[in-house]
């Protein structure tokens, strides 16, 4: 190593002469060892990195594709568990060397870097560069110039903020203000009757204005069936639509499940989960009703989620790619055959009735979630007994009600606070069937023994001033009615099937259908559509009396009610989920 | 012989190296596929106190001592030392953190928003380097600051930049600097931290993209001096604004310059001014002219910079967690996406509605435009003093180290004859 001292002296100026010692070789050659080992290390640690990250990539998606197949066939869990654990395995044998790998690696790379580096420096030193002093510049003008760039440079530092700024200005704005936040969170009425978007439809009224619904098909041969997709978990409830999707959910004792299909293919999307809220002792051990099930209540949604609710009392939300947004316990409901009411949304809020006890226990609650969050924006108390039926929204004259029925209260409430607007106490025993709202009267039946409409634009109590008609006709014990807007028509279980006129109460006709039938009647232009419990579907003239025009069978007994949406016909049978329209 | 000695010896300690690089692979760690009792789960003990005051303490003495070595035993080796050291305790011992550098916003958090109190140890890490700037220019970049350090180790062969060009480039680090603190005044981001090109490399871990940008810069700094610390740094625009005033300074000659010239490219950092002359009549007529047009221009420049400033709030205000999570939410309200974010979850998760969550947003985007105003402003006052202080002439006498810009690296003593002769007197003296 080196030179002397001399070599910065005067004496050398503007001399070329460099002084090499006897280590320069070795110094290149060290720093070239260096360098040739840290590209060496560098790239180990970057294939480490890639292979790691395709490799796990693999294993993630195997691993997801196995746990849905794992949901969609329960029956072969013990397999698909093993296959599981020892993808989980695979991966993280893949995952947890790599980190060390890196590290070592990382250490070493320094510390080659560092012999690359000393081995270039110790080069230099030894043939050190001389200070050559270049030609005088020509002093002023040269300073001038420089002078002149820097401003010239400054400047177009300057024109370069200032077009970036330009550029950053031009990138949208989510204006807050603009917006009505509650405006963006719900869909509008249009949208709401595009779809079905809760049990029978809008309104909960069992009515689609669509006039290209199918007339005829056959399970047993497939025509007419555009596809037929098992759903993986039971359940009693209703499909719902909303654009290429549909929606039911399911349960038993060890899932509570939300399933989202395509609705043109059929193809199971994804799989919710809601964490069931286990009793907190055995004291309280829960026991399900076989014909009720874990999932009798039939979902709704607002066009961006899905809720589900369940017999536990179990409400959760879903956005539409499947990702749980929030779930809410209500407390296992006190109720005698099992929870069944189906959801409601209005605006951003999902509505649950939540009927409990019998009516002096004062446990039956109407809550309003909200859809964002699960925040509880209000709740009202129903001096009720325990029900089945559902929630609808109204659109009455005097503006939009919730309109709940259960034993003994028919009641509307503001859908904004859940103030009470009115009640009519004109109902008793076991309430399944839901109200039903057409042209200011809502239609309420009594199992077995009474059929009323009451005027919605009262206030308070309005038992005497409101019921513009009661009739003591056998009314059904689970099926909800229909109406057009004039006649009203009802469904026992049993099979007997009745026209109303709507303004008066007047029966018109009846028919006796001989089938025994869990889904409530629909009304597809003039004609009703009603599904039997084998899974007939019975297309018959509504008037001037009932006159059947066709019977579809699915080839599946049927409890659900169905959906209908964009010329299709959407049944769930016990087992699998269908659609019917054409391809 | 002894060459190709040094050789073998050389490749077979990095082979052996290499081999527990491959073990790793061949012997991973054990799973957990049988027998596994996994650990109870421990919460490791919080950093004791008294290692802030050990790393203030280390600090004072670095830089005492690095002022020492710089301007009294005007020793560039003394300092390189120091500087690795300084490298090896505050980089890889102490893994970057806390440094001066971050501190600002540390102290800029503290003055904007009372609930948040700076911690003394930082506030010295801040104020320490600023005091020995005031006493003895930049001693803390010369030998105590790591990411200085790991430049200055791999510069390689230094290219010079000119001094034009180095002008323009000077405005990032203001910028940066600007930036750094709207962002931690408005309580969204330490961006100084975040973007710290060096702190992958101090703890061996790191982002990818930073780490990308770490060898970048180190890549450009074999051939470029201290890329960061003078074209990034925003530590570094407060440091040389200090150093102007500072009492005492490094000089490149210990006398009188004799004007061999010898140590005009000693400076790989393009500090060393040459002398100049007196500016001709007419040129300094026209000067006088152009600094009169740059005072007006100044007000013109602040006010049309902080408006541009005030604008890209919308850009600017994302960087806080909240407008991002209200925007987000708000797309997914509008259904542009149909997915959620595990921030929106769990936003969700707290029942707070989303009107509450876009007021505080609002709020926090209106202090996003003030604060535009004032980095705009900032950035249209740093342009026009810099036009100005380009236009301005300085007469020198003698090569002398840049106020500002010098880093007190000591390069530069061993190109001057006068410091040999002075070193050479020194050993006669001890003989």
């Amino acid at each position: 190593m080196v030179s002397t001292d001399n070599n910065n002296s005067p004496a050398h100026r503007g001399s070329d002469a460099q002084v090499v010692g006897p280590f320069y070789k070795s110094a290149w050659v060290t720093a070239l060892i260096g360098a040739i080992f840290s590209i060496v290390i560098l790239t180990l640690i970057v294939a480490n990195y890639v292979q790691g990250s395709v490799r796990e990539a693999r294993l993630k998606k195997r691993l997801e594709a196995m746990k849905i197949e794992l949901t969609a066939n329960p029956a072969d869990e013990q397999a698909l568990a093993d296959r599981i654990r020892l993808c989980d395995l695979e991966f993280r044998r893949s995952r947890l060397p790599r980190p060390n790998f890196t590290r070592t690696g990382a250490f070493l790379l320094l510390g080659s870097l560092a012999v690359f580096v000393l081995g270039i420096k110790w080069a230099h030193t030894i043939k050190k560069k001389m200070p050559i002093p270049q030609s005088e510049q020509a002093g002023v003008a040269e300073q001038g110039r420089q002078a002149s760039l820097a401003r010239w440079s400054i400047a177009a530092g300057l024109a370069l903020a200032a077009l970036v700024a330009l550029v950053l200005v031009l990138i949208p704005k989510v204006d807050f203000s603009v917006t009505d936040a509650a405006d963006a969170s719900y869909p509008t009425r249009e949208e709401i009757y595009r779809n079905w978007h809760r049990f029978r439809g809008p309104e909960g009224a069992g009515v689609t204005a669509d006039a290209n619904i199918p007339t005829d098909w056959d399970g047993k041969s497939g025509r007419g069936i555009l596809w037929k997709t098992k759903v993986p978990v039971m359940g009693n409830n209703s499909p719902i639509v909303w654009g290429d999707r549909v929606f039911v959910s399911g349960g038993d004792a060890n899932h509570l499940n939300v399933f989202c299909f395509d609705a043109d293919s059929g193809d199971l999307l994804w799989t919710g989960d809601v964490r069931r809220t286990l009793p907190k002792s055995k004291d309280e051990e829960f026991k399900v009703m076989e014909d009720t099930g874990y999932a009798a209540s039939t979902m709704a949604t607002d066009g961006k989620r899905v809720y589900a609710i369940f017999i536990t009392g179990d409400l959760g939300c879903f956005d539409f790619s499947g990702r749980n947004l929030w779930t809410k316990s209500l407390g296992i409901p006190d109720n005698t055959y099992g929870y069944a009411s189906s959801l409601e949304v209005f605006r951003n809020l999902v509505i649950v009735q939540y009927d409990q006890g019998d009516a002096e226990s004062g446990k039956s609650r109407l809550f309003a979630f909200d859809g964002f969050s699960g925040r509880a924006v209000w709740q009202a108390k129903r001096p009720v007994a325990n029900s089945w039926s559902s929630p609808i929204v109204a659109q009455t004259e005097t503006g939009i009600q919730i309109i709940a029925a259960a034993d003994p209260n028919v009641m509307a409430f503001d859908p904004n606070t859940g103030a009470e607007i009115w009640r009519a106490e004109c109902l008793a025993g076991d309430i399944a069937a839901s109200p039903i709202y057409t042209k200011g009267l809502t239609f309420v039946v009594e199992p077995y023994s009474k059929i009323a409409a009451i005027r919605t634009d009262g206030k308070g109590d309005v038992t005497k001033t409101h019921i513009a008609w009661s009739v003591d006709e056998p009314g059904p014990d689970i099926c909800t009615p229909v109406t057009d807007g004039k006649f009203l028509f009802v469904l026992t279980s049993d099979g007997l099937e009745m026209c109303f006129d709507a303004a008066d109460g007047k029966k018109l006709w009846e028919a006796e259908l001989k089938e025994d039938f869990f889904a409530s009647p629909s009304l597809v232009g003039e004609n009703l559509y009603l599904l039997t419990e084998k899974g007939v579907m019975i297309i018959a003239e509504a008037m001037p009396r009932h006159k059947e025009l066709a019977r579809c069978e699915l080839g599946e007994k049927c409890h659900a009610s169905p959906a209908f949406a964009n010329g299709r016909i959407y049944i769930r049978g016990v087992e699998n989920l269908y659609c019917i329209g054409l391809k | 012989m002894r060459r190709f000695a040094h050789t073998i010896i050389a490749t077979a300690v990095l082979l052996n190296l290499c081999a527990a690089a491959s073990a790793e692979l061949l012997f991973p760690p054990p799973e957990f596929e049988s027998d596994y009792v996994m650990p109870n789960t421990t919460t490791p003990h919080p950093h004791q106190d008294v290692y802030e005051y050990v790393d203030v303490a280390v600090l004072f003495i670095a830089l005492s001592l690095a002022s020492y070595l710089v301007l009294k035993r005007r020793s560039r080796r003394a300092t390189f030392v120091l500087m690795v050291s300084s490298l090896i305790y505050f980089g890889f011992w102490r893994k970057g953190c806390v440094c001066p550098i971050g501190a600002i916003q540390n102290v800029t958090l503290s003055v904007f928003d009372n609930t948040y109190a700076v911690p003394i140890a930082v506030l010295l890490f801040f104020l320490l380097p600023l005091v020995f700037t005031l006493f003895f220019g930049r001693v803390f970049c010369a030998a105590v600051c790591p990411l200085g350090a790991i430049q200055d180790i791999v510069l390689v062969r230094p290219l010079s930049v000119p001094y034009w060009f180095a002008s323009g480039l000077r405005l990032i680090a203001y910028l940066y600097l600007a930036l750094a603190v709207l962002f931690a005044a408005t309580g969204s981001a330490f961006l100084i931290c975040r973007y710290d090109p060096f702190v992958a490399f101090f703890r061996f871990s790191g982002n990818v993209s930073i780490l990308i940008i770490g060898v970048c810069f180190l890549l450009v700094g074999l051939f470029v001096g201290r890329p960061y610390c003078r074209f990034f740094c925003p530590y570094g625009v407060i440091l040389r604004q200090l150093s102007r005033f500072s009492k005492w300074r490094v000089t490149i000659t210990p006398d009188e310059c004799i004007q061999c010239r010898l140590c005009e490219d000693s400076c790989p950092f393009g500090a060393i001014r040459s002398p100049a002359v007196e500016w001709p009549a007419v040129e300094y007529a026209k000067a006088k002219r152009r600094i009169a047009f740059l005072i007006i221009l100044l007000p013109v420049l602040i006010a049309l910079c902080g408006w541009a400033g005030s604008r890209i709030e919308n850009v600017t205000s994302r960087m806080h967690s909240t407008v991002r999570l209200a925007e987000r939410i708000y797309l997914e309200e509008a259904g542009e996406f149909t997915d959620t974010t595990d921030p929106g979850t769990a936003f969700r998760a707290t029942g707070e509605t989303i009107e509450s969550l876009y007021q505080r947003a609002s709020v926090i985007r209106n202090k996003f435009i003030l604060g535009g105003w004032l980095l705009g402003a900032f950035m249209g006052f740093v342009i026009a003093v810099k036009l100005a202080a380009v236009s301005v002439w300085r007469k020198r006498a003698d090569y002398e180290a840049d106020r500002a810009g010098c880093i007190a690296c000591g390069r530069c003593f061993k190109y001057c004859p006068q410091e040999h002769l002075r070193l050479s007197k020194i050993k006669e003296g001890v003989r």
